[in-house]
């Protein structure tokens, strides 16, 4: 095969112009950049500051996908917090600005999203994502680059231990406080023989919440047999071959590791099963995932929330100010996106500057006033010490917010209780 | 016995609501050797609009909800067909799956701004919202409601492919549509009939599965993937594969599920391994040229 | 930059191919030498995640542009290539240097496994039964979770030598491994064996009646592609210290595609130019809009629709010598005149040229 030689060397002209174009580009806009940000990594704010301007902060999230509405009503929170400060004159006299981005819960994403957060909007703080993948590729840009982070929804606890957490800190309970809790809920209604079925996603956040809830239940002693285990696939939508296998091993209980969007097709097609005439669910039912079922929530039971407004009577003036500006009521991740943020005001006022070291060097071991009250911050591993909510799921629907949701009195699972002490776990 | 029956209507009703999906997407290929990614997008809107037209409460609303999604998500489907599909018929496959891609991202955002981020979900309708006990194995009877919509729409295809003009226009345009325009037919209107029909199918998807689980954004691009796989295990452009390839991608999920969890996961990946390695066009397929 | 692969025949190459077959690589090569002075920390940064991606898509392109063969298992050589680093720390395997070098060497061998069987499927089975392969991984590293870490992925900065985690040195060597790739991959491109798998891509049934092997061809091309792709993989973790199973998804293997067709696939270096223009519009995009889905979906169907020749296309000569024939009303060629929505005209035009000489 002989081939054309065709020479066209104004194509080539072109193409290597091109090049030297882009090339040219790329130095142009990156000395300013380098300027700017002084080579220092530390971002522009550092230091002393003197009062006016504006001092920015980031939030690189899941906006779009299944996991959309933990991200967005997250990101509400962050800014409603935002409003707030600047409204009682900003934090060390700047006016704070939120820059935010949707990571698509891919972790290339967010870290690049979040440098050039640091690099080209100079912020001074970051807010952490829904995934934990992300969060931990978001951790190592942030130590990095030296800016304090802050996870609120993204909980898995290798993300404070084990990790490089210098400047990151955790305000939503972490993965091994939430069985700890459940199980202490459980402990204390369960009374005599009980038969347990698990039900969790085969990945390893399942497998390790599963886990943790059978080692917590031992620990208890409470007096269990197990009678079946399920792990489907993540995402499946077939899970009839599960639900009849729980089903004939006729559990009191199912432990179920689902949340979200899984959760909520969990429960429908278990009540198409008749799963709740016998069994009852141990899972997630937090705010978001009781409003998605309305009626079709299983009553009786048991479920967990990070920050269940209408059992926090300490945040009814907030929950006030979320309704009246985005006419819905606050996830749990609003109102700990909330707390992060006063976490992080706090903390740069105390130690008069921005920069990551001294945020970080004040915020360990400290008590911080918060809408939640007063928040103490595990020196050991930055993990603020906050309790998990446990309840069981009304019969009848709340007379104030028209939908089912915990009997009371909700059960206040505290920290000490839950927390694995630093350096017994993974 | 009675694991053999909750597992042959769970494999009954999973595939037939992946063979739903997967007749719109396969049709459309048969007709316009297209493969469209959006109808992944079609398949969701049709689950959120039969959600807000019933709400939560489902009742017997929901047999008028679903052809109304129908018809909605075929006028959308008709609107893409005319603005962009029409340019693609020529085009190169990775062209036309780029372009649909760009659809299926456009069409999640603007379903973002629609619907917002919260979940919804359908009640089951009338009157299947109890259980059927059977031989010993008791299964909710709205499996039984999707195995009869499936069963009717295969059967309407069926009969609509085969004894009629329509049909046998369609049959007709995928192998000679120079010889079909001589005949006086108007093959543009052909042609976006197919793709409004494969839209309204997605839709009917869509509505049917909502009672069965939670509408949410992201249910567009998990569907579209398995619907593939199920249109080219039964062979591409065939219905009849189609019917195929769901009963073994759900016969695969449920016996994945019952004897090997461990690798439930990865079974319909295996599978489609396995009969693209012994009949490379899939089992109804015919050879592309 | 096609004109390059095509004079370089096994006759030898004329003077002036050589002086561009120079002046290209040592152009760009001390463009990038120069950033590694010249940028800030985050755009080097961005440079070398975007240089990785370009191995990654230039590699993809060899099955696309010149096999005609479109693969959505991409992303299990490039995931290959991430957790045999990523693991290889984890369980104290091998130092990260060994296993650096076998990544190419595991790609190549997960390419020849995959390629024996989806070989034997064509377009879109092809693409699909690839898609099948590499969510087999994906699943796998996700439910074997004790051992990959499952979905949370492995992270850390000691999984690559402290020197390569310094972000200029960590520059350099990726400038180095992607040059020399590059290099690699255009010298295939330009041998004999480079021209005969485009000509299976532009006439299968002809080259098969010549007795040569288009299985064997494709497959070889597609060990070639899945070594260069693991080889990205190790690259993607030299820049982000990290692997997660998400780098074994199939919208990972849409996105070198996207590079490909946004660059243009038909010029050997359109990929590359795509994978910084993709990487850098879409960190733009996101980060000035929450609707990235729209915006990317919108400029990407204006592409497809109207540019499927992508950037290289747009700034080719015959564009232009189209353009001003159009306004000039004559044309060029009888083809070149035709419907700019399809790209594989303008291919089939040069080798029609090329096999009635």
């Amino acid at each position: 095969m002989t081939m054309t030689r065709r020479n066209r060397p104004n194509k080539l002209m072109i193409g290597v112009t091109a090049a030297v174009c882009l090339t040219a580009a790329a130095c142009g806009s990156s000395g300013a950049k380098a300027s700017s940000s002084g080579g220092s990594s530390s971002g522009s704010s550092g230091g002393s500051t003197p009062s006016g301007g504006t001092v920015t902060i980031g939030d690189s999230t899941s906006l779009s996908g299944a996991i959309a509405q933990l991200g967005q009503t997250g990101l509400q929170g962050v800014e409603l917090a935002v409003d707030d400060l600047n409204s009682k004159g900003g934090v060390l006299g700047k006016t704070v600005k939120v820059v935010s981005a949707d990571d698509n819960a891919t972790p290339a994403t967010g870290a690049s999203q979040v440098r050039n957060m640091i690099t080209s909007n100079h912020v001074s703080a970051l807010f952490g994502p829904v995934s934990s993948a992300v969060a931990a590729a978001q951790e190592q840009v942030s130590n990095q680059f030296s800016v304090p982070m802050f996870f609120y929804t993204s909980n898995d606890i290798s993300l404070m231990r084990g990790g490089d957490n210098k400047y990151a800190f955790q305000f939503v309970p972490n993965t091994l406080m939430e069985p700890n809790a459940v199980a202490d809920y459980f402990a204390k209604q369960a009374t005599g023989p009980i038969k347990i079925a698990t039900f969790a996603p085969d990945y390893s956040f399942g497998h390790d919440t599963v886990n943790g809830f059978i080692a917590a239940l031992k620990r208890l002693h409470v007096n269990y047999q197990l009678v079946a285990q399920e792990f489907p696939p993540l995402g499946a939508t077939n899970i009839n071959t599960y639900l009849s296998t729980i089903v004939d091993a006729h559990p009191d209980y199912v432990f179920n590791a689902q949340f979200g969007n899984d959760l909520v097709s969990f429960t429908k097609q278990a009540s198409s099963f008749g799963m709740f005439q016998k069994t009852k669910v141990i899972a997630m039912y937090d705010y978001d995932a009781l409003a998605a079922l309305g009626s079709a929530v299983p009553a009786g039971s048991i479920g967990f929330d990070r920050a269940p407004f209408w059992a926090m009577p300490e945040v009814s003036s907030f929950v006030q100010e979320y309704k009246a500006k985005y006419n819905a009521y606050p996830s749990e991740w609003a109102i700990m996106g909330y707390t992060a943020v006063q976490g992080w005001a706090w903390a740069a006022e105390k130690a008069k500057s921005f920069d990551a070291s001294k945020i970080s060097a004040t915020l360990a071991g400290a008590t911080v006033p918060t809408i939640r009250g007063n928040i103490t911050i595990q020196a050991c591993d930055h993990q603020a010490e906050i309790p998990e909510y446990v309840g069981t799921i009304s019969a009848t629907p709340d007379s104030q917010y028209n939908m089912r949701l915990y009997n009371s009195p909700v059960f206040t699972a505290p920290f000490s209780d839950i927390n694995p002490a630093c350096g017994a776990s993974s | 016995m009675h694991a053999f029956v909750v597992d042959l209507v769970s494999t009954l009703s999973t595939a037939g609501y992946l063979f739903i999906v997967s007749a719109g997407l396969t049709l459309v290929f048969g007709a316009m050797r297209v493969i469209n990614l959006a109808h992944g997008s079609f398949y969701m809107y049709g689950a959120f609009l039969v959600s807000t037209i019933v709400g939560a409460s489902s009742g017997a609303r929901f047999w008028l909800a679903i052809p109304a999604a129908a018809v909605a998500v075929g006028a959308l489907g008709a609107l893409v067909e005319v603005t962009v599909m029409r340019r693609l018929y020529r085009s190169e496959h990775l062209t036309q799956l780029l372009a649909t891609f760009a659809l299926l991202l456009i069409f999640a955002d603007v379903g973002l701004r629609i619907w917002g981020t919260r979940a919804r979900t359908v009640g089951n309708p009338t009157p299947f919202g109890g259980r059927i006990t059977l031989a010993g194995a008791t299964f909710p009877s709205y499996d039984i409601a999707i195995i009869a919509v499936a069963a009717v729409v295969g059967l309407a295809l069926w009969v609509m492919l085969t004894r009629t003009v329509f049909g046998w226009k369609v049959r007709a345009v995928v192998s000679d549509p120079e010889a079909l325009a001589t005949t006086g037919t108007n093959t543009n209107l052909l042609l976006t009939s197919v793709f409004v029909l494969g839209a309204a199918l997605a839709a009917v998807a869509g509505g049917v599965i909502a009672p069965q689980t939670s509408v949410a954004p992201g249910i567009d691009q998990a569907i579209i993937v398995t619907a593939f796989i199920v249109a080219v295990i039964g062979g591409l452009g065939s219905v009849a594969g189609a019917v195929l390839g769901s009963v073994l991608i759900a016969a695969a999920e449920t016996l994945g599920a019952r004897y090997a969890p461990n690798w439930a996961s990865t079974l319909i990946y295996a599978v489609l391994i396995v009969v693209l390695a012994v009949r490379p066009w899939g089992l109804l397929g015919a050879a592309e040229r | 930059m096609r004109n390059l692969r095509a004079d370089g025949g096994p006759g030898g190459l004329s003077r002036s191919t050589v002086a561009r077959s120079v002046a290209i690589p040592v152009v760009l090569i001390a463009a990038l030498l120069v950033l590694g002075e010249k940028l800030s920390v985050n755009n080097m940064l961005t440079l070398e995640e975007v240089l990785g991606l370009a191995v990654f898509a230039a590699a993809t392109n060899l099955l696309l542009g010149y096999g005609g063969l479109v693969s959505f298992g991409q992303a299990a050589f490039y995931g290959s290539g991430a957790y045999l680093i990523g693991l290889s720390w984890l369980h104290h395997w091998m130092p990260f240097w060994a296993a650096f070098v076998l990544t190419p060497v595991a790609g190549g061998v997960i390419a020849l496994l995959m390629g024996l069987i989806a070989l034997r499927t064509r377009r879109l089975y092809f693409a699909l039964l690839t898609l099948a392969f590499s969510e087999l991984f994906y699943q796998l590293v996700n439910v074997r979770y004790s051992f990959t870490k499952g979905a949370t992925g492995i992270f850390s900065v000691s999984m690559v030598p402290a020197s390569l985690s310094m972000p200029r040195t960590g520059y350099y060597f990726t400038v180095g491994i992607t040059c020399a790739s590059l290099l690699v991959l255009w010298k295939i491109t330009v041998s004999p064996f480079g021209l005969m798998l485009r000509a299976t891509r532009e006439n299968r049934e002809r080259v098969e009646a010549l007795g040569v092997s288009v299985y064997r061809h494709q497959l070889l091309a597609f060990v070639i592609s899945g070594a260069f792709c693991s080889l990205a993989g190790a690259l993607f973790v030299v820049y982000g210290q990290s692997t997660y199973p998400d780098l074994l998804n199939w919208t990972t293997s849409g996105e070198p595609l996207f590079m490909a067709v946004i660059g243009g696939m038909f010029s050997f270096l359109g990929p590359a130019f795509g994978a910084l223009l993709y990487q850098v519009g879409n960190q733009y995009i996101s980060q000035h809009t929450h609707d990235w889905q729209l915006v990317l979906g919108a400029v990407l169907l204006v592409v497809v629709l109207f540019r499927p020749d992508g950037l290289a296309g747009v700034l080719s000569v015959r564009t232009w010598r189209r353009m001003w024939a159009r306004r000039g009303g004559r044309r060029v060629t009888p083809v070149d005149g035709g419907p700019p929505a399809d790209p594989a005209p303008a291919t089939a035009f040069e080798a029609t040229e090329g096999a009635q000489q």
